[in-house]
């Protein structure tokens, strides 16, 4: 292969590992999205603090799988607490409302990680080292952990949502909420299990690619914005979407930064944003609908 | 309290050049813009006063406050009026920045004259930006215009033009003569009569012709569409005007302190400038202005007070504050700090405006009915220009419209003339307000074409099809709830009256309009018997008088076709045969009026002609008699009830 | 099961949207095993009386009792469990989900109960609109209208109801089709004790099954009588009919 061709397939692998950590955050915004119509500006520093919490937790002593996973739970847990104290008591609020609160929601959070933890980055230690090599492509092991906990992820929760009463349900109550609530489903239940959902899938996002991005206070924008650009791809209604949506985010913005300007490497990501919304309001892999008039 | 607030008003007339004096309309806004007089001489006074009083450091501190007002304001109009959000309101700050900042070194242009060129380069770019982004609804907006605003960010500190990350230092600060007016008491008081001039601009726009569709379309966007408002280029209006304001701010930073870098850009400072305007309050121009001095005070307290309890804090740790008090704000204090002040001042002593409650059917029904005599068919509100008597107004050919696999209307053709009315009828989910959608251009059809007033309008926009006077109520009550009965009436005249945002904002050409405005509006008020509750919020009334408010507001946009969508409904017998003597009197006037009822009898009794649609089809056409007699409508209308083919005997 | 309480029992409901009232004090009783027709003109307030009853608009003064135990205000989500199932205007199917799934959210609300019972609701279901048998997998926004209705019903009864409410199951159906259906819950009328509250347009249709009507005007009940007595009360088709009907009838 010549040096063109592996710098190539390099920065494409780079941008997969990326674009696995966007498409997680973008499921996200689905989630919550399908059920509460609510996009979940927050959705970043889900794994924000995800990662600060499993970097404190290694600090403590733990050994790093437990401490990743204790990280991914307490998150969980942690946007059912946001959704019951700031998204629930505003119940019927405007769209523009929501996206204050979460908004707000999102600066408190990042707000109190730079108190407790300071303005610097910091980063969890790959979850095995070396290097691995194929045919001259060079490529991280922490990358294949990426991609692996993100195919985990997204199965687990395709098969939570296909196969379980309680996913049914949330199922129901995002395409039918008034018939979801005559048949018994809670609508505040599911609100605050998107936001569970949610959480978790941000939380394996931040954990996984802590090594590899250098998780500070502010990251959670950035990663934010990226995974609803990446949703947004998808047209904000399909999981698969969502992941796709983020592959090709990640494989754009590294092609894009190493070919034009690695300077511009985040404004590429909201170019794509902009052109995007304007032009397929229905997201590239989602249908386009008639734009309504209405 | 009256009369201080009067004497009040004086005050403020006399300091700003008597420039705003009031415009006509209902008691409660000539109270509101007493108020708000007297809110600007406060302000004046204060202004005035504030530097003389306060220490240097606090006028500082008071200096970016009133900086960050502009900005605000500007984002409290496009929230408020507008209803659009944008999460990139410092990118335009920072594009007036950097545009007075490159001008002042770069070309030794003075700060007057650069601060001018860079409101313009902003809301030239802002045009440029808003154009694609603002045809975006609610989240994507919001995420476009954040997008935006990063996109600065990262420009700026990538571009050697723009100075990179260090940014660009020694621009001039203002000077007159060759006479620097640097001290943070002139600074004030430049930086703060520029806020009260955009305060007054602002309040001016939000009371007038613009404010008034804006908040038509903040209620019911299509309803206001179809009364002609063209909400995508009032959007766009709004939307360059309050970045041409965040560019004000953003030449008053660069020349207050000197230097400029991206972080003019960064989405903290957007959503520093966004909780300014929610926790003011959006309902009142006075909020961003409120908001600013609180948000600017919060964050100095924040910043002296939290590395006293946290030692090693750094970094902009003050954001913890603005998150916590934008999430309590929305939930607790959804008006902001202006409307729960203007609780507070409310709550001793009674409510000042009792709530009207009319009974179900209390109304006496459109006075306009003429004699009581049933025969009275003088004519009601002929147009001059309108097309000769027998002039096919609306002509229909082929209309086609389906949803998915749903054909909701099939090949239709219909034709309404002048002076004529045509009934349109059909069970319940036959389409015909389908029908009507596309006619008004609320949606567009499959195939066909539809023909008002000779243009073809198929697939236009619903304020084009107005524009080619057609005008239209709804079934399910499209009412601007948060206006009066006559407010309502006055969006009607919005395509009668021209007064633009500039001309708003001056408000002195606006005057003699809107005195015209408010007149017409309650001569159409008293035509539909609703002068008693000419005043009231029409979200009070019954669904009944509601549907008349729906007419009044149609005929105040002088069409030549009128399109009714079960007027009768809800209202008493009385009311009914008043509304039908109308309905005559307008016809007689030229009016060609197309109406879907449920009351067969009034449109059998009422109509030229009958139109009758069974699932998308157009099943008969004809004389009201001949209709009644079609087999096929008897079926299409009694219900799915095989065995009996009339309704004569008992099941 | 008592014979003394109603299944449903409505006193001075009064409801409405923001600041417009639609239901003035209304009252009405449907006694096990009874079918209840509400017929009125657009706007009357059948729906709403519905969506009050099933907790999806909150009253504003009366009560509702379920089997003489008092249910207002209870939210919507909560009284499925409780006996009650809603069959909302215009269907509202899970338009993604199967058929199947469809009819299994029905039961949502037993899910902790036997599933023996509702195996048998959902043999009883499939017995009674065997075109949905024949479409169990396929996804429920692809069936047409009518199938749809048959399923919005089918998922009704999924939930085991003792009151069933059933909010225009005519809507914008082909005339064999309503037949098709009508005919369904004439036997669901005669199966036992299950009560329903029938709100049609169609009042031809409805009268003709029912056992009881009554006629809404303005929010409050204009008559109420067999289907008999109310389709020769010229009352009613002056509220309901509007007058010309019997003129375009002639």
């Amino acid at each position: 292969m010549t040096a063109g061709v592996i710098d190539f397939l390099q920065l494409t692998v780079a941008g997969l590992s990326a674009g696995s950590a966007y498409g997680l955050v973008a499921v996200g915004f689905v989630t919550i999205h399908s059920v509460t119509g609510i996009i979940n500006l927050a959705q970043g520093e889900f794994a924000m603090v995800a990662a600060f919490v499993a970097i404190a937790l290694l600090a403590a002593g733990l050994p790093l799988p437990i401490a990743g996973l204790l990280a991914v739970l307490v998150v969980a847990l942690g946007a059912a607490v946001v959704e019951r104290v700031a998204i629930a008591p505003a119940a019927g609020s405007s769209v523009v409302a929501y996206i204050m609160l979460t908004l707000g929601v999102s600066i408190t959070l990042k707000a109190s990680v730079l108190l407790i933890e300071g303005p610097q980055s910091k980063a969890l230690p790959a979850f095995t080292g070396g290097i691995l090599s194929f045919g001259g492509v060079l490529v991280r092991p922490q990358d294949l952990w990426i991609l692996a906990a993100t195919l985990v992820a997204a199965l687990g929760l395709y098969a939570f949502l296909e196969r379980t009463v309680t996913g049914k349900a949330f199922r129901a109550c995002a395409e039918q909420p008034t018939a979801a609530r005559l048949v018994g489903v809670s609508p505040a239940r599911m609100s605050t299990l998107s936001f569970v959902l949610a959480g978790t899938v941000g939380a394996v996002a931040g954990v996984v690619s802590s090594p590899v991005i250098q998780t500070d206070w502010n990251i959670g924008l950035f990663l934010g914005l990226k995974g609803f650009v990446a949703a947004s791809l998808g047209g904000l209604a399909s999981i698969p979407a969502a992941i796709a949506g983020g592959l090709l985010l990640g494989v754009v913005e590294s092609l894009g930064a190493f070919y034009v300007s690695s300077g511009l490497r985040d404004a590429i990501a909201f170019f794509v944003l902009i052109v995007v919304l304007v032009a397929r309001p229905g997201g590239v892999f989602g249908r386009t609908q008639a734009a309504a008039r209405v | 309290m009256n009369d201080a607030a009067e004497t009040a008003d004086a005050l403020a007339e006399d300091s700003s050049g008597g420039g705003m004096r009031m415009t006509t309309g209902g008691a409660a806004q000539r109270r509101r813009l007493l108020r708000d007089s007297a809110g600007l001489a406060v302000l004046i006074a204060g202004v005035v006063a504030f530097p003389l009083l306060a220490s240097p450091q606090l006028v500082f501190v008071a200096v970016f406050a009133g900086v960050f007002a502009l900005a605000a304001l500007g984002l409290s109009l496009l929230l408020g009026l507008a209803g659009q959000i944008s999460l990139g309101q410092a990118g335009f700050l920072a594009i007036g920045a950097y545009t007075s900042a490159i001008l002042t070194t770069r070309y030794e242009q003075n700060a007057l004259l650069a601060s001018v060129v860079a409101v313009a380069v902003t809301m030239v770019a802002a045009a440029a930006v808003g154009t694609p982004i603002l045809r975006l609804r609610g989240h994507y907006l919001a995420l476009a215009t954040l997008g935006f605003g990063i996109i600065v960010a990262v420009v700026a500190n990538q571009w050697d033009f723009t100075g990179g990350q260090s940014g660009i230092f020694g621009i001039r600060k203002v000077e007159f003569n060759g006479r620097l007016y640097d001290s943070p008491r002139e600074q004030f008081w430049l930086v703060w009569s520029v806020v009260v001039g955009a305060l007054i601009l602002a309040r001016n726009l939000a009371s007038g012709r613009v404010g008034r569709a804006l908040g038509a379309v903040n209620d019911s966007e299509v309803a206001a569409e179809t009364l002609g408002v063209d909400t995508f280029r009032l959007r766009v209006q709004v939307f360059v005007l309050s970045a041409g304001l965040a560019a004000i701010a953003g030449s008053c930073y660069a020349h207050l302190v000197g230097v400029v870098n991206a972080q003019a850009a960064s989405f903290l400072l957007s959503v520093e400038l966004l909780l300014m305007a929610v926790v003011g309050g959006l309902a009142s121009v006075w909020g961003a202005i409120v908001g600013a001095i609180f948000v600017r005070g919060l964050s100095e307290a924040l910043t002296t007070y939290i590395p006293r309890v946290i030692p090693g804090a750094s970094g902009e740790y003050q954001l913890i504050g603005f998150g916590i008090v934008l999430v309590l704000a929305v939930i607790y204090l959804p008006g902001g700090f202006v409307s729960a002040g203007a609780r507070l001042a409310r709550l001793p002593g009674a409510r000042r405006r009792p709530r009207t409650t009319v009974p179900d059917g209390g109304g006496e029904g459109p006075t306009a009915a003429g004699d009581e005599a049933a025969g009275d068919t003088s004519p009601l509100l002929p147009r001059e220009g309108r097309p000769a008597p027998g002039t096919a107004v609306l002509v229909v050919r082929g209309l086609e419209l389906h949803f998915g696999g749903v054909r909701a209307v099939q090949s239709v053709d219909l034709e309404v003339r002048t002076g004529e009315i045509v009934g349109l009828i059909g069970p319940n989910g036959a389409g015909k307000t389908t029908l009507f959608n596309v006619v008004s251009g609320v949606l567009p059809p499959t195939a066909g074409t539809v023909e008002v007033g000779g243009a073809r309008v198929e697939g236009r926009r619903p304020h084009a099809v107005a524009a080619a006077r057609a005008a239209r109520t709804f079934q399910n009550l499209e009412i601007f709830s948060s206006m009066t009965v006559v407010g309502n009436v006055a969006v009607g005249r919005h395509l009668r009256s021209r007064a633009g945002v500039v001309a708003g904002a001056l408000a002195l050409p606006a005057r003699a309009e809107e005195h015209a405005i408010d007149a017409e509006a309650r001569r159409l008020v008293e035509l539909l018997g609703l002068g008693d509750v000419a005043d009231s919020p029409a979200a009070d009334l019954p669904f009944g008088r509601q549907r008349l408010v729906e007419i009044a507001r149609a005929l105040a946009t002088e069409p030549d076709l009128l399109l009714l969508d079960e007027p009768m409904a809800g209202l008493s017998a009385f009311e009914r045969a008043a509304l039908a003597r109308l309905l005559r009197r307008l016809r007689a006037g030229g009016m060609a009026i197309l109406l879907v009822e449920h009351d067969i009898e009034a449109v059998m009794a009422l109509a030229d002609r009958v139109a009758v649609l069974d699932d998308g089809h157009r099943i008969a056409y004809g004389a009201p008699s001949e209709v009644s007699d079609d087999p096929a409508v008897i079926e299409a209308y009694l219900g799915a009830d095989a065995e009996q083919t009339t309704l004569g005997g008992p099941a | 099961m008592t014979q003394a309480a109603p299944r449903l029992t409505v006193e001075g409901l009064s409801a409405g949207y923001g600041r417009i009232e639609v239901l003035h004090g209304l009252g009405l009783a449907v006694a096990p095993g009874e079918l209840l027709a509400v017929v009125g003109a657009n706007g009357a307030g059948k729906t709403t009386l519905l969506r009050v009853i099933s907790g999806l608009l909150p009253a504003r003064a009366g009560r509702v009792l379920l089997d003489g135990r008092a249910v207002t205000g209870m939210a919507a989500e909560k009284l499925a469990s409780a006996g009650l199932a809603h069959v909302p205007e215009n269907r509202l199917v899970f338009p993604g989900m199967s058929v199947a799934d469809n009819l299994s959210l029905g039961a949502y609300a037993r899910r902790r109960g036997s599933g023996e019972a509702v195996e048998r609701d959902r043999r009883f279901v499939l017995d009674l609109f065997p075109r949905l048998a024949d479409r169990l997998a396929q996804p429920a926004g692809t069936l047409s209208g009518g199938e749809q209705q048959m399923l919005a019903i089918g998922r009704g009864l999924m939930a085991g109801p003792k009151l069933l409410l059933l909010d225009e199951p005519s809507l914008g159906l082909a005339p064999k089709l309503v037949s098709e259906i009508f005919a369904v819950l004439g036997r669901l009328r005669d199966q036992g004790d299950l009560g329903i509250v029938l709100v049609e347009q169609n009042a031809r249709a409805a009268l003709r099954i029912a056992d009881r009507a009554i006629v809404l005007d303005r929010g409050q009940v204009l008559l109420q009588g067999t289907p008999k007595a109310l389709l020769d009360d010229s009352r009613v088709q002056a509220a309901y009919l509007g007058r010309g009907y019997t003129e375009v009838a002639r």
